[in-house]
């Protein structure tokens, strides 16, 4: 069976081209076509190219695989097309004619290498992923770039910390309960962003329940292999359906992952079930809802002055749930707390982009500006919500890098 | 959380959110993607057809024409708003020259003579009333412009100019090229080292040579200096196909002006609705992932352009309507009337003119002339009474609408 | 005055025309063709592209229908590269006559149409955006057809077998000695040059004009041109022919041709085939019916409206205009008239083109007492423009003689991703001129410089420039730029072109193609445009206007001694240019 889905005409995705009136403005924003000229850009093998793909023939073109899938292009664009949506299916398309390359299961499912590796093993573990030599072997067999930022497997899993902290008290109400989906990167890599996170929402009152959950498939979405992708995103759905069914938040802090359960996966995969759509319509970024929190009044904003000047960067994720910049909004109730917000496109990474051989150079000269911007700033520290682009600035800064969430637990202190 | 929210982000939405954060305030400005900015030439257009002074033409105007958006500023405020902008870009080392004394007539890459207001200084040498032989220099890489053609027409028109190609200086970049990596090219020094040496080969008896304008985006003031010491030759921009690179110059300009005064700049993010109660607007919902996002504001200021910039939109049973807020247009009846027999009739096409109706405080109105919201400001092409394209105002009206806007969401915010 | 001395005139750069020209030249037969304006100019470049499988006539013109099934198995073998092989639907949706289907079915039987019902939701597989509520569906092998390559192609073979093309020559008047036609006074449009072409015998295969050809010899042949207003959606909203299952009527079809999906058509006779215009119930007919098939269609995208006179051969026998067959005729005005010298080929499709050829050069061959034999059924044409796969498909790969059309190797159609393919291949992205559909520089070069292009317009013929979202928004001031270029010698020109060429031309010239070719463009939009088509029409605006200021430039006039004048401004074609 076909995996890429064909929408209806009043559905917008494959209907979007019709939007583009070739006005060029996401060909200036693109920052990859900015780099190389491998990739002709978003107007080109999006909306144009789309003209000329069939399903079932052969794909035209190879060149739409240069897209990074950052979606400065759906960003920028005036008549709302879906350009990053479009190349994706396409590269689907690359995929269902070529079958799923060895290296895109190895990104995919890297999360299993979590698995094994998180935990007591870890430093034998980090010590084994930056070895040059097997990296370069790395790259030589699978085109996994060698100088690509891994991160550091965590001594400890996020979920192994949650079940051994003492035990919270139950909210009094379901108003009060919400769902914390941490993502593989909390979980096998920065449990400290999920126990930031945690205690942030308790401190808000929130009973936090750590539902049962799997990798949200982006990995593997985002590079065409939809059938993969779709069989996690319905893992997900099955498992937080209950959870939605009830109004219980679902809140997340990997930017990516929540992205993906709103929108990605129901969108690109056509995926309009109602229960995709509850799930879907009760995910929330962990900013966005504290933000939520504070319209209505409801935030804990017993902030203790932090005295630091930071430079931040609103990955391209974020931007891509159209909510501006929550965190920002948020920490600036911070007193003394004084971030700068970078004017960069992308940092290049995009997700597994920037981990292929072919590509690594690419995704650096994209992230070169901002790299830049952050040394410039003269702090130690950064800030940014995406765990992916966190690796990719450290590694092409050599600044630390936190996620938001890990600041604004400063500002609330010690208890 | 931001008391005053300014909707699109073309010139009079950013002048607009510029006027507001002038007087205080920390504006949010959201906007479905990037603008007209990205695709107009640059220069700020007042009033393409006055023959002479510039204000003696908006006076005129705006007496013979009340229903004019320039009728609802004045010149007043135009002159104040150009003087606002011309700080604005004067600070950010990309200044901005001309006077209301009368209009210039810079060249097209057509080679057409097209008169303009104000103009940043990088095309001040185009002035084709200054005397000096002119040379047009491009490069077969670029699509968007072509000398020969553009020296043809003003040589038909009896200034001497000539076209010439450049080779394409040695770069890593071999097979695709447009304005905006053309700019790029021109941000390094190397790159101008060579072109320059080209450009003075090639110079003759010119005194003026004429560029596409993609001279960097960093900081072309100093590309086009760079350039002038190298070919020994006045050197000046003329605008091409978009996207365009001063557009995209100017946007940087007044995002980076905003932000620093502590606005919000949300792209990305349609406005598909609002919510009013006893005649004020509370609320506006935007296109966001999963849901729509909910702003709250006590004043607003509605900038989303006309049929271009996508605040009128139209289908195919000859409906009109605005976009954002579901506001009352004026707008032809019936398709029959959209459009003139001739593409570029004179008069232009009578369905570019919708757009929003408005009382003196700029404040949109119903059939009836009646105030539809108290606490919403209108600017820029959503305007109704104007075709800024065809009379060639765009800019002109963009900025003092924006401003005028600005400042009376202001006043009335204190 | 110039002077040809030809065995046979063509009048008429149609699909029949150019048909008639290649099979005289395949014969040996010395041969002129001569076009009002360029090739294509009339119906042949102004209908939906479709194939015929012969489905839409098995009911109510059966000799048609066995025609168009036959002719669609020629032309998939001889111009493969000129068609795409969609396949066709009929499909009955609830608003059409149930008893209809099977009195199609049994039509098709009739008339060796092939036929094969499959189930709906096999067509709803293939077509997701189909209505699912159509109740039965008929499958037939209906294509689509590029009939601007197709007529290209058949011309230049028939000048490679030393015919010749005289485009922009408008026929004035016919030469007359006693009871026989012995050749045309044309003049050349581009020059003024009054041409004179003396001829055995004379082809008029003028179509809907064909009349008007008909009458300089002082002979009635009636052709009623009947009008069709077709709308292109701005994609190939389906990827199959999709017709409604009932007897031919408007707006009952949907061909998905290149980039785009045509719904056609509108029938409506006119008195003129030069004056006509697009109507606004005929748009909302066209969007109204295609909902039918499409549900929401009439809320997509819209590129374009265009109309074509379909050339309707009234026979004397004929009392109501409704039912005038689509079968063509041939008209010996010897036999029928007593005028020598010439035939008449009227009526047909263009699915038909060749077997009309062939019967026509039959009856010129035995006047001319020519004994060759057609072979235009076992010759492929040639690959021009670098279609169909990058591998032409020659008479050469066949090892034993052909001697019927089955002997030829299988086709290599032309595919949907061909031209995209074309541009990865050869990594040409930066150097399209048309970006919408894909024309690089040096095919819009290759145009101008060894095409018989006049204007902006014919290059589109030649390579789809200008025909795709932004309608000319950007390309037709690079095009310009390059015409202007070639004509003062500065082009940098690909290999295969001439380096300089042309004579000098003032840069006014420029201003005229510029408003010429966005005019042309334009009269095809006032019908469509609204939403993302009025957007992109305003867009276009800010670029001719704000970026370029076309409107500054002075305008040539027809008066002004030193402005060129361009040859559509010619009053034999100017209706077609101006009407509105």
């Amino acid at each position: 069976m076909a995996t890429i889905p064909h929408d209806h005409i009043e559905l917008s995705l494959e209907n979007s081209l019709d939007h583009c009136i070739k006005c060029n403005i996401c060909t200036a924003a693109c920052p990859v076509s900015a780099v190389t000229d491998l990739f002709p850009g978003p107007k080109y093998v999006g909306p144009q190219a789309q003209r000329f793909r069939k399903p079932g023939q052969p794909t035209p073109d190879e060149s739409v695989d240069y897209c990074s899938g950052c979606r400065v292009c759906n960003e920028v664009c005036p008549t709302g097309v879906r350009v990053m949506e479009l190349n994706t299916r396409a590269k689907a398309a690359i995929v269902e004619q070529n079958g799923v390359p060895l290296r895109t299961w190895l990104l995919g499912y890297q999360y299993l290498f979590g698995k094994l590796a998180c935990g007591p093993l870890a430093p034998l573990a980090n010590v084994g992923a930056r070895n040059p030599l097997l990296r370069m072997l790395v790259e030589r067999t699978v085109k996994i770039a060698r100088n690509a930022p891994l991160p550091t497997f965590s001594t400890y899993s996020f979920r192994s910390w949650f079940k051994k902290r003492p035990k919270q008290q139950a909210a009094p109400t379901k108003k009060k309960q919400v769902v914390y989906f941490h993502g593989c990167s909390t979980e096998y890599y920065e449990p400290r962003v999920g126990q930031a996170a945690v205690e942030v929402l308790e401190r808000n009152g929130f009973e936090v329940i750590l539902a049962k959950q799997g990798c949200c498939g982006l990995p593997l979405l985002s590079n065409g292999a939809f059938k993969p992708a779709r069989s996690h995103h319905e893992y997900n759905v099955e498992q937080l359906l209950p959870y939605a069914q009830q109004g219980i938040p679902i809140v997340g802090t990997s930017t990516s992952c929540t992205l993906t359960l709103k929108e990605e996966a129901p969108e690109l995969l056509g995926m309009h079930e109602t229960a995709v759509r509850l799930v879907s319509e009760n995910t929330y970024d962990i900013f966005e809802f504290l933000r939520m929190l504070h319209q209505r009044g409801e935030l804990n904003t017993n902030f203790k002055p932090l005295n630091r000047t930071m430079p931040y960067h609103a990955p391209c994720q974020l931007r891509a749930h159209n909510l501006g910049r929550p965190a920002l909004d948020i920490l600036e109730l911070v007193p003394g707390l004084q971030l700068n917000e970078s004017n960069a496109a992308c940092c290049g990474l995009a997700g597994s982009y920037g981990y292929k051989a072919e590509k690594y150079q690419i995704a650096m000269d994209v992230g070169a500006g901002l790299f830049e911007f952050v040394r410039a700033s003269g702090s130690d520290t950064a800030v940014c919500d995406s765990e992916i682009c966190r690796w990719q600035i450290a590694h092409g800064s050599g600044l630390t890098m936190r996620h938001p969430i890990e600041i604004l637990r400063q500002a609330y202190g010690d208890e | 959380m931001r008391d005053t929210v300014v909707i699109g982000a073309g010139l009079a939405g950013l002048m607009g959110a510029l006027a507001l954060a002038d007087a205080g305030h920390r504006p949010l400005l959201l906007a479905k993607g990037q603008g007209a900015t990205h695709w107009t030439s640059g220069t700020i257009d007042v009033w393409g057809a006055a023959d002479g002074s510039l204000r003696e033409a908006i006076t005129g105007l705006v007496a013979s024409n009340p229903q004019h958006p320039y009728a609802r500023t004045g010149f007043a405020s135009l002159e104040a708003a150009v003087a606002r902008f011309r700080a604005l870009t004067e600070a950010a080392r990309y200044p901005y020259v001309g006077s209301f004394e009368r209009n210039v007539l810079l060249p097209t890459a057509l080679g057409a003579l097209r008169p303009a207001a104000f103009f940043p200084a990088t095309m001040a040498a185009g002035d084709m009333r200054l005397p000096g032989p002119v040379l047009l220099a491009g490069f077969h890489e670029l699509r968007d412009f072509f000398p020969p053609l553009a020296a043809a027409n003003l040589a038909a028109q009896g200034i001497d100019a000539r076209g010439t190609y450049l080779n394409l200086p040695p770069i890593k970049r071999k097979l695709d090229f447009n304005t905006r990596s053309f700019a790029q090219l021109f941000d390094d020094p190397a790159f101008r080292e060579d072109v320059g040496r080209q450009l003075r080969a090639a110079r003759g008896d010119a005194t003026r040579i004429g560029l596409p304008a993609v001279l960097g985006l960093k900081d072309p003031l100093a590309v086009v200096g760079h350039l002038q010491q190298l070919s020994g030759a006045q050197v000046f921009e003329i605008p091409t196909l978009p996207p365009s690179m001063p557009g995209v110059r100017l946007y940087t300009i007044f995002r980076d002006a905003l932000v620093k005064a502590g606005a919000r700049i949300q792209i990305g993010a349609e406005v598909l609705r609002g919510a009013a109660a006893n005649g004020k607007l509370n609320a506006v919902f935007s296109a966001a992932a999963a849901r729509e996002q909910e702003h709250h504001a006590s004043t607003w200021l509605l900038a989303t352009g006309g049929i271009a910039g996508g605040g009128v939109r139209t289908d195919y049973t000859g409906a009109v309507w605005e976009t954002a807020l579901g506001l009352p247009l004026r707008a032809p009846t019936g398709r029959g009337e959209w459009f003139a027999p001739r593409f570029l009739n004179e008069a232009g096409h009578p369905i570019y003119q919708a757009g929003i109706a408005t009382n003196e405080q700029l404040r949109p109105l119903d059939e009836s002339d009646t105030v539809v919201y108290k606490n919403v400001a209108i600017a820029g092409a959503a305007l109704a009474g104007c075709d800024p394209i065809r009379e060639r105002c765009y800019s002109g009206m963009a900025l003092a609408t924006g401003w005028h806007a600005g400042q009376l969401l202001a006043g009335a915010n204190e | 005055m110039q002077t040809i001395n030809t065995d046979v005139l063509v009048i008429g750069g149609g699909a029949t025309g150019v048909g008639v020209l290649r099979d005289l030249a395949l014969r040996g037969i010395r041969a002129v063709l001569v076009e009002k304006g360029d090739l294509t100019h009339g119906t042949s470049g102004r209908y939906h592209g479709l194939l015929h499988s012969g489905g839409r006539y098995v009911v109510k013109d059966p000799q048609s229908a066995t025609e168009c099934a036959h002719e669609n198995e020629v032309l998939r073998r001889i111009m493969p590269h000129c068609l795409e092989d969609t396949g066709g639907l009929f499909v009955v949706t609830p608003a059409d006559d149930e008893s209809y289907a099977d009195r199609f079915v049994a039509g098709c039987r009739a008339t060796s149409v092939p036929v094969n019902e499959i189930s709906v939701r096999e067509a709803l597989r293939r077509e997701p955006l189909l209505n699912p509520r159509i109740s039965r569906v008929f499958e037939v092998r209906d294509g689509s057809a590029d009939s601007f390559l197709a007529a290209h192609v058949n011309a230049e073979d028939a000048v490679r077998h030393g015919a010749q093309v005289c485009t922009y020559h408008v026929v004035k008047a016919l030469m007359r000695e006693g009871d026989r036609i012995t050749g045309a006074v044309c003049e050349n449009m581009r020059t003024g040059e009054d041409v004179h072409i003396h001829t055995s015998y004379i082809v008029n295969a003028a179509g809907a004009w064909a009349g008007k050809i008909a009458e300089l010899a002082k002979v009635k042949v009636t052709v009623v041109p009947g009008k069709g207003t077709m709308v292109a959606m701005n994609h190939r909203v389906l990827n199959t022919v999709v017709n409604r299952c009932k007897m031919p009527a408007d707006g009952d079809i949907i061909v998905p041709i290149r980039t785009v999906a045509v719904i056609g058509t509108t029938d409506v006779h006119v008195p003129d085939p030069d004056v006509f215009g697009i109507e606004a119930w005929e748009v909302e007919r066209m969007l109204s019916e295609g909902e039918q098939l499409v549900p929401g269609i009439s809320r997509a995208r819209v590129l374009r409206a265009w109309a074509g006179v379909r050339p309707l051969y009234k026979d004397q026998d004929v009392a109501d205009d409704r039912d005038i067959p689509r079968t063509y005729k041939l008209l010996d005005h010897e036999t029928r008239d007593g005028v020598k010298g010439m035939i008449s080929i009227v009526g047909g499709k263009w699915t038909t083109y060749r077997m009309m050829a062939q019967e026509a050069v039959d009856a010129v061959a035995q006047k001319l007492g020519v004994q060759a034999e057609c072979r235009t059924h076992l010759e492929p044409l040639p690959n021009i423009g670098d279609w169909g796969q990058g591998k032409p498909v020659t008479s050469g790969q066949a090892v034993r003689p052909l001697t019927s059309t089955a002997d030829l190797p299988p086709p290599a159609y032309f595919w949907m991703g061909e031209p995209l393919a074309h541009v990865e291949a050869a990594d040409s992205y930066g150097n399209l001129i048309c970006e919408c559909e894909l024309v690089t520089r040096d095919r819009v070069v290759q145009a101008i410089t060894t095409g018989r292009a006049s204007n902006i317009d014919d290059i589109r013929r030649d390579t789809r420039l200008g025909m795709g979202p932004c309608q000319g928004g950007f390309c037709t001031y690079r095009a310009v730029a390059l015409w202007n270029e070639f004509k003062r010698g500065t082009l940098p020109a690909p290999s295969q072109a001439a380096a300089s060429g042309g004579e000098p031309e003032p840069a006014s010239h420029s201003v005229a193609l510029l408003r010429h070719f966005l005019q042309e463009r334009w009269k095809g939009l006032t019908a469509i445009t609204w939403g993302d088509q009025l957007r992109q029409a305003r867009l276009d605006e800010i670029i001719y206007l704000d970026t370029l200021g076309l409107d500054l430039l002075p305008a040539p006039t027809p008066t002004d001694q030193n402005a060129p004048e361009m040859v559509t401004a010619h009053p034999a074609i100017a209706t077609e240019y101006h009407a509105m």
